[in-house]
């Protein structure tokens, strides 16, 4: 039988994005596109919503459908949605929902007539990455990754005339697909070891196997591959390179909804499919290696960087390290804490990449350099990126130190104290760099007398006003570019 | 004038007489929380006040605070003793069926807490008045300086890991922005950063150390003093636990090797910060190892604590000598303190009624000091325009009251008896002694004597400062027109620390008492060297 509500999240986008589509017709060329962005934000919302018809928590007044023991279910249970499915469910489509607002500040600093299928598109890899997390099958888990990487793709890509755009969508193609393939030579593997592609079953016959070399390999292939596309270290190679190139929007959303989506693939196929006795200390030693390798790397290759995009993209491998810590944690304490750590990093997060696309709206640049004496020149836009970055590193009392610490205490609750103090030790790291991008130099202040960026919350309602500054504010960063790079 | 001393006295008195009821009943007004909320209520007031009334409004509420504080010294009960005005509001218990978190938001004080939180208090309001000429950014610069009270607080006051690590990291953030933004010096930059990673690490291995004892009881709570009921009954926390605690409370309490985030990050911090920092947030090493380390791990304290020892022993001795070949001003003065730290720590090492009671008085008498040392140096250096000692020079001539103040701050730092650093330091070596015929430990009737040494190198090199800074003759001549001695605004608050640093001297038997309600019961929980 096929409950609508099993997917109606995913309906709701896809429709959304299907209806733009067809809008999108009957726009003119240099129209700002005001009711297809109203268009795309109600869907979102919609999706949201219908959340909450989904959970069936038993006080929704509109509907009478699903209760917490009858989950809804889809395609003979191949889609089949539970707590923690809704959970990652808000998380990514909150996530769109951001990225969506933070995309059309960034269009109006970046013109383009190709407003309407950039949201199309954004929406699909959001219905894809959506339906990941209520998975319940290989394929259909397979064919809602795929879904969302080859829509990421087209948006890293998505800024043709940029060079750097390009390469960023090359990258991301040739290693995505080369990742995709080992996870499914994995997954062939588990089939041909259980001859049953449903999750639950495979875990309820490999109970009864004994380890063998082929069926270990079958693990590291579907590490490999999903690591791949949370970009856990060694496999993190792409990231810098395609965040830095993506339009800025999508940086965000690759940060933030790609590695939930990835989370819930992983938590979905090792704790319930592959957590038994003969495979867990493989592949939990694994993502251990893993996960030390991130936070190691990730946070040391984070302290050189110039580019403010490609530092968050390292900063997002290391934090990516953090979460895998309580992921191979396990148990309730766990995967709880997975999931509070990345509600945590979507806020945090997001909120970094909308001061960097501001600014980049204003400054024309995504250099560390480029953000000095922001304190001043943007009050507003210097405390939210303070705040979000310091959640990021974990100090109290935002809400990075509680995620942190959840995180770490479940390790250190299943004896991976080494792994927790890997982590804690490269996380004081963070703070250096985090503070780089917002340093107190009243000295740089007082000798260069920047333009300012925002200084007043209205502006940011209004900032068509300005747009006169705004080239000016462009040319003045070029010739102090051009300056640093001559003296 | 007449306005500064209002300000002082209304505010003190208001909080003073804020409440006259006895411990007991006193379950109604959250003492321990006004003294975490009051500096956080100042911070909101400066946020929304216009610049000038920054400091107005810090030092009414610091003023407030230490009020409270002199309160809550003297109605402390000392006859019945144990945790007092406690405060226990769960806040994060349940996550899920069997994980009870055990996070409960509980503050008190015992004997040694009530002093810490004097402590605390009188430094607030020492730095509140000496930060009274502070021209960049002053609305910034007060929000910050409440911020790192707020976190010090917090952190003594806190009976629950979980309270104590979070606000102890709290406390570190401010202290950043105010090294690098306010400092002075070069190198402000490097020193603020090297000082944040350094306390950050250490709070690292402390994380680890909590989360590791959470793990091992097995009622999974945080709350300290379950927990040492816990050990008291037998049950291990983990032997080798101990050490992360000794790692990251060694780190706050600059013992050597990893003391090196102290000189620069004194060097170079504006005053106010330094007397905080220098004066109470790195005391706070030795307090919690006896609040947390000593009650929670015996069995593991009293192994390694010989160990720590030798290296506490190296602190005093190592950083006197290095403080005597240091030309700047200011980290002569911050190597003086991590030489008088590694006392307090010695004094713990005892293991002897003596000896940690004397570390208490130490805690408290260190706290005072040192921010007299760094509320002067940073006078004489901010009208001197340099902390160089080879430009300074003479200054007995322009400034003799600040002479007068140095000469007796150097004594009080050298241990002059009359002055508290006298009693701490002799509590502490006679303890040592003790231990030496108590426990079998000879190592320590060894070791006394050369930390005993110690002291006469702190004379050497304060007489050298006294010497070199305003008796040499005068350098440099523009000093003569240029420098003129401290108003009163300026040596209000050093008097006031060095009233407070003779009554000690002078009487410290309500000190020591306080402080033995905490001490004999902790020995008698740990058993001694035995």
């Amino acid at each position: 039988m096929i409950q609508v509500q099993a997917f109606l999240p995913e309906l709701w986008l896809v429709v959304t994005a299907f209806l733009i589509l067809v809008a999108e017709l009957f726009q003119k060329p240099d129209s700002t596109r005001i009711f297809i962005k109203g268009i795309a934000v109600v869907g979102v919302l919609g999706s949201l919503l219908s959340l909450c018809c989904v959970g069936g928590c038993g006080t929704c007044p509109f509907s009478t459908c699903g209760s917490v023991e009858s989950l809804p279910e889809a395609f003979n249970g191949f889609l089949k949605t539970d707590g923690l499915a809704l959970f990652f469910k808000f998380i990514i489509l909150s996530a769109t929902l951001l990225t969506l607002l933070i995309s059309f500040r960034y269009f109006k600093a970046n013109p383009t007539n190709y407003t309407s299928e950039f949201i199309a598109i954004l929406l699909f890899s959001a219905a894809g990455a959506s339906a990941l997390t209520s998975a319940r099958e290989l394929i259909t888990l397979y064919v809602s990754l795929e879904t969302l990487t080859i829509s990421s793709y087209l948006l890293a890509s998505f800024m043709k005339k940029d060079k750097t755009s390009n390469e960023a969508g090359m990258k991301y193609l040739l290693l995505g697909a080369f990742s995709s393939a080992l996870l499914l030579f994995g997954f062939s593997y588990l089939y041909g070891f259980t001859g049953t592609t449903v999750i639950s079953e495979i875990g309820k016959d490999l109970a009864t196997q004994v380890s063998s070399p082929l069926l270990t390999l079958a693990v590291i292939m579907i590490v490999a591959g999903l690591a791949f596309k949370i970009s856990l270290a060694p496999f993190h190679m792409w990231t810098p390179d395609v965040y830095e190139g993506a339009p800025t929007p999508i940086t965000a959303y690759l940060s933030v909804a790609s590695k939930t989506a990835g989370f819930a693939a992983f938590v979905r196929l090792f704790w319930v499919g592959l957590s038994v006795p003969a495979l867990q200390p493989t592949w939990v030693g694994l993502f251990g290696v893993l996960a030390a390798l991130s936070m190691i790397l990730g946070n040391l290759e984070a302290l050189p960087q110039k580019n403010i995009k490609r530092l968050m993209a390292y900063s997002s491998i290391a934090q990516a390290g953090y979460i895998t810590t309580g992921f191979l944690a396990g148990g309730p304490l766990g995967l709880s804490a997975v999931l509070f750590y990345l509600f945590i990093y979507l806020f945090s997060n997001m909120g970094v990449f909308l001061a960097i696309t501001i600014v980049y709206s204003k400054t024309g640049s995504d250099q560390i350099e480029d953000f000095a004496g922001i304190w001043k020149r943007s009050p507003l836009i210097g405390v939210v990126l303070l705040v979000c970055l310091l959640s990021l590193a974990g100090i109290p009392p935002l809400a990075g130190f509680a995620g942190k610490w959840y995180l770490f205490s479940a390790a250190i609750s299943k004896g991976y104290v080494w792994i927790a103090l890997v982590g804690l030790i490269f996380s004081t790291v963070s703070l250096y760099y985090y503070l780089q991008i917002d340093p107190p130099k009243p000295q740089l202040e007082r000798k260069t007398r920047l333009p300012a960026i925002e200084k007043h919350f209205g502006r940011l309602m209004a900032e068509e006003s300005c747009n006169s500054e705004r080239k000016t504010s462009i040319q003045w960063h070029k010739k102090e570019r051009l300056r640093r790079k001559e003296g | 004038m007449f306005q500064v001393l209002t300000v002082i006295l209304l505010p003190l008195s208001a909080g003073f007489f804020s409440f006259h009821s006895t411990a007991q009943e006193l379950n109604f007004f959250p003492v321990l929380s006004t003294f975490i909320a009051a500096p956080m209520i100042a911070v909101l007031l400066v946020l929304m006040a216009p610049d000038k009334y920054a400091r107005w409004i810090t030092l009414l509420i610091s003023s407030f605070v230490l009020g409270l504080g002199l309160k809550l010294f003297f109605s402390y009960q000392t006859a019945v003793g144990g945790f007092q005005f406690v405060e226990d509001v769960p806040w994060v218990n349940n996550l899920g069926i069997n994980y009870n978190l055990g996070i409960n938001y509980s503050l008190g004080v015992d004997g040694m807490g009530t002093l810490m939180v004097l402590s605390v208090a009188i430094a607030y309001f020492a730095g509140a008045l000496v930060s009274w000429n502070v021209s960049l950014r002053k609305k910034e610069y007060f929000i910050l300086f409440s911020l790192l009270a707020v976190g010090i607080f917090g952190a003594y006051e806190s009976l629950n890991l979980f309270f104590f690590f979070l606000f102890y990291e709290f406390s570190i953030l401010p202290m950043y922005l105010l090294v690098g933004i306010w400092g002075t010096g070069e190198r402000k930059e490097y020193a603020a950063m090297k000082m944040t990673i350094y306390l950050l690490a250490g709070s690292v291995f402390m994380f680890v150390g909590f989360l590791a004892v959470y793990f091992a009881s097995n009622v999974h709570t945080f709350d300290i003093r379950t927990l040492s009921d816990l050990s008291a009954t037998g049950l291990s926390l983990g032997f080798q636990n101990v050490w992360f605690l000794f790692v990251g409370f060694g780190v706050l309490s600059a013992l050597f090797p990893i003391h090196t985030w102290s000189p620069d990050g004194y060097g170079s911090a504006p005053t106010a910060a330094s007397m905080l920092h220098a004066g109470v947030l790195k005391n706070l090493g030795g307090y919690s190892l006896l609040r947390i380390a000593l009650p929670l791990m015996p069995d593991g304290a009293k192994h390694w604590l010989p160990y720590l020892a030798i290296l506490a022993l190296f602190n005093m001795l190592y950083m006197a000598i290095v403080a005597l070949k240091q030309t700047n001003f200011k980290h002569v003065i911050a190597y003086s303190s991590i030489s008088h730290c590694g006392a307090i720590l010695f004094g713990i090492c005892t293991l002897e009624v003596t000896g940690l009671n004397g570390a208490v008085i130490q805690l408290f008498s260190h706290g005072i000091i040192a921010a007299i040392t760094f509320a002067l140096v940073g006078l004489v250096c901010e009208k001197a325009h340099t902390s160089e000692l080879s430009k300074l020079g003479g200054f007995a001539a322009c400034m003799p009251v600040l002479a007068g103040l140095f000469m007796a701050v150097a004594m009080a730092n050298v241990g002059l008896p009359g002055l508290s650093g006298f009693v701490g330091e002799f509590l502490v070596f006679l303890g040592s002694y003790q231990s030496g015929f108590h426990g079998g430990f000879t190592i320590y009737q060894i070791l006394f004597p050369i930390g005993i040494l110690s002291i006469v190198l702190t004379a050497v090199y304060y007489l050298r400062l006294l010497q070199m800074v305003f008796f040499e003759k005068i350098k440099n001549p523009q000093f003569k027109e240029e420098v003129k001695d401290g108003s009163f605004i300026e040596i209000l608050p050093i008097a006031v620390l060095l009233i407070v640093s003779l009554i000690i001297g002078l009487y410290p038997k309500p000190f020591v008492d306080m402080s033995n309600l905490t001490i004999t019961p902790l020995i008698g929980h740990i058993g001694g060297f035995k």
